[in-house]
């Protein structure tokens, strides 16, 4: 049977801004946020994530926010904190 | 338009080859993470073409980005997913149109998509395009044996999945699943609705074909084969309405009454509007703090809702709406005494989109949308 030419049903996942966190990584250090969606045990997870982080990154800063409510978006003002003030986020969905 | 879509798919990975057989397809797409886990029509670009002959913008465009993923829901993307639900080329601008509504920041997509409640997309269609489609909207409009009702619903969960990246256990963390999320979509009987349909009631011309999503639990029924008046239906509507275990008693955010036609015709026929329904629902659809455990009362009600509740008796009614007409109404189904109260996700709001033009005119035929 021959191949039929087909269109992908599935949308890449966005590249990762690799090359700029690599670059931090080689010179003053990668500032770590924590966005925590207030589950019960979101604050311990992610705590425990940072701490392994640790061991082999070379974490320069670490920013810490909490939503209110896991279901709804975090405000600007945090997502905007975030932006500005670390490389990278950790974030927790769900439970 | 032969070919058309050829130059679309350059970038890498937009495009794959595959044995155009059955088995085979269903085989690559299960492979690669693409199907529910039912059979799939494999999206050749012959078939993805014949779908975009009723779109009528840039197929490469975004009409949405759609979270968890925010990946990009382009017709061609989208289209690739019609085909593989099984939707025919008709039935694709109600597929991009029920997308476009889903991303509608108040639906909160991103919730949705990622919680472990157990909520799907509802997509409730109103309007003359229902009809032209043969969509049902009587006997199991909510169930299997319709096509257009089985498979858009199945192209916005294909999408949801594909795209936006709700995937089982990564992106999609419901506890236990929900049969909804394969495909939850049916049309209204506006026929059998003695009020006005719902697009009407949310605004939109009765000329106009809508589609509305509501981030909905599967639907709890509500047997009543006994009562025979406005009240006597409306009070055991409100009994099924007035549970602990739901997210409407903390998030208070639009859930459905869906009345049949008979239960309908019931209650109108004792003088009630459908907003003095909403309104006995909202007085008696409520549970008293004291039903909910000792937990939840210390926890969520003398805790995360104490701005409400901080004081309050424990006789105290907790409602499911903030307000009477945050109940969506809608008339579905076929003979039968038999109604539905429908829970929603909570933090969330329905979202109404009329299928429109380029030139924002509405669209009064679906196949004068086809493209030669």
């Amino acid at each position: 049977m021959t191949l039929q030419r087909c269109v992908s049903p599935e949308a890449p996942v966005a590249a990762a801004a690799t090359i700029a966190l690599g670059q931090r990584a080689e010179g003053t250090g990668i500032r770590i946020g924590i966005l925590d969606n207030s589950k019960a045990n979101a604050d311990h997870l992610l705590q425990f994530l940072l701490d392994a982080a640790g061991g082999s990154l070379p974490i320069s800063a670490t920013v810490k926010r909490r939503k209110p409510a896991a279901s709804r978006p975090a405000a600007a003002e945090i997502v905007e904190d975030l932006a500005r003030e670390t490389d990278f986020v950790l974030s927790a969905m769900a439970d | 338009m032969n070919g058309a879509i050829d130059k679309l798919l350059a970038e890498p990975g937009a495009a794959f080859e595959a044995e155009d057989d059955s088995e085979a397809a269903f085989e690559y797409c299960m492979q690669r993470g693409w199907s529910d886990g039912l059979p799939v029509v494999l999206p050749t670009t012959e078939r993805v073409e014949r779908m975009l002959a009723y779109c009528d913008r840039p197929w490469d465009q975004p009409v949405a980005m759609l979270a968890p993923r925010f990946g990009a829901a382009t017709p061609l993307r989208l289209a690739a997913n019609a085909v593989m639900a099984g939707c025919r080329p008709e039935y694709f601008p109600l597929v991009v149109l029920a997308i476009e509504a889903m991303a509608d920041e108040p639906f909160n997509l991103y919730g949705i998509q990622a919680t472990t409640h157990p909520c799907a997309p509802l997509v409730i269609v109103n309007g003359p395009g229902a009809t032209e489609l043969g969509m049902n909207s009587g006997h199991s409009a909510l169930g299997a044996g319709n096509r257009a009702n089985a498979t858009i619903g199945r192209a916005v969960r294909l999408s949801l999945v594909n795209i936006g990246g709700a995937i089982p256990g990564l992106g999609d963390m419901c506890t236990y699943g929900d049969p909804t999320k394969f495909t939850y979509c049916a049309a209204e009987n506006e026929a059998a609705n003695p009020w006005q349909p719902l697009h009407v009631e949310r605004g939109f011309a009765r000329e106009a074909t809508t589609v509305t999503v509501i981030a909905a639990e599967p639907p709890h029924n509500v047997n009543d084969h006994e009562s025979y008046t406005a009240a006597g239906l409306l009070t055991m509507i409100a009994g099924t309405i007035a549970s602990t275990g739901q997210n409407n008693t903390y998030y208070a955010s639009e859930p459905v009454v869906l009345l049949s036609p008979e239960h309908a015709a019931t209650i109108a026929g004792d003088g009630y509007s459908k907003q003095a329904l909403k309104e006995f629902l909202f007085e008696h659809g409520r549970v008293p703090i004291r039903k909910f455990s000792p937990e939840n009362i210390e926890r969520r009600f003398r805790g995360k809702l104490a701005h409400r509740y901080g004081d309050a008796e424990l006789d105290t009614p907790v409602a499911m709406v903030e307000r009477a007409e945050d109940f969506i109404v809608v008339v579905i189904g076929g003979a039968g005494k038999h109604s539905a109260y429908i829970p929603t996700f909570g933090n969330t709001h329905a979202i109404t989109r009329a299928l429109k033009h380029a030139d924002g005119s509405l669209v009064k035929s679906i196949a004068g949308l086809r493209r030669n």
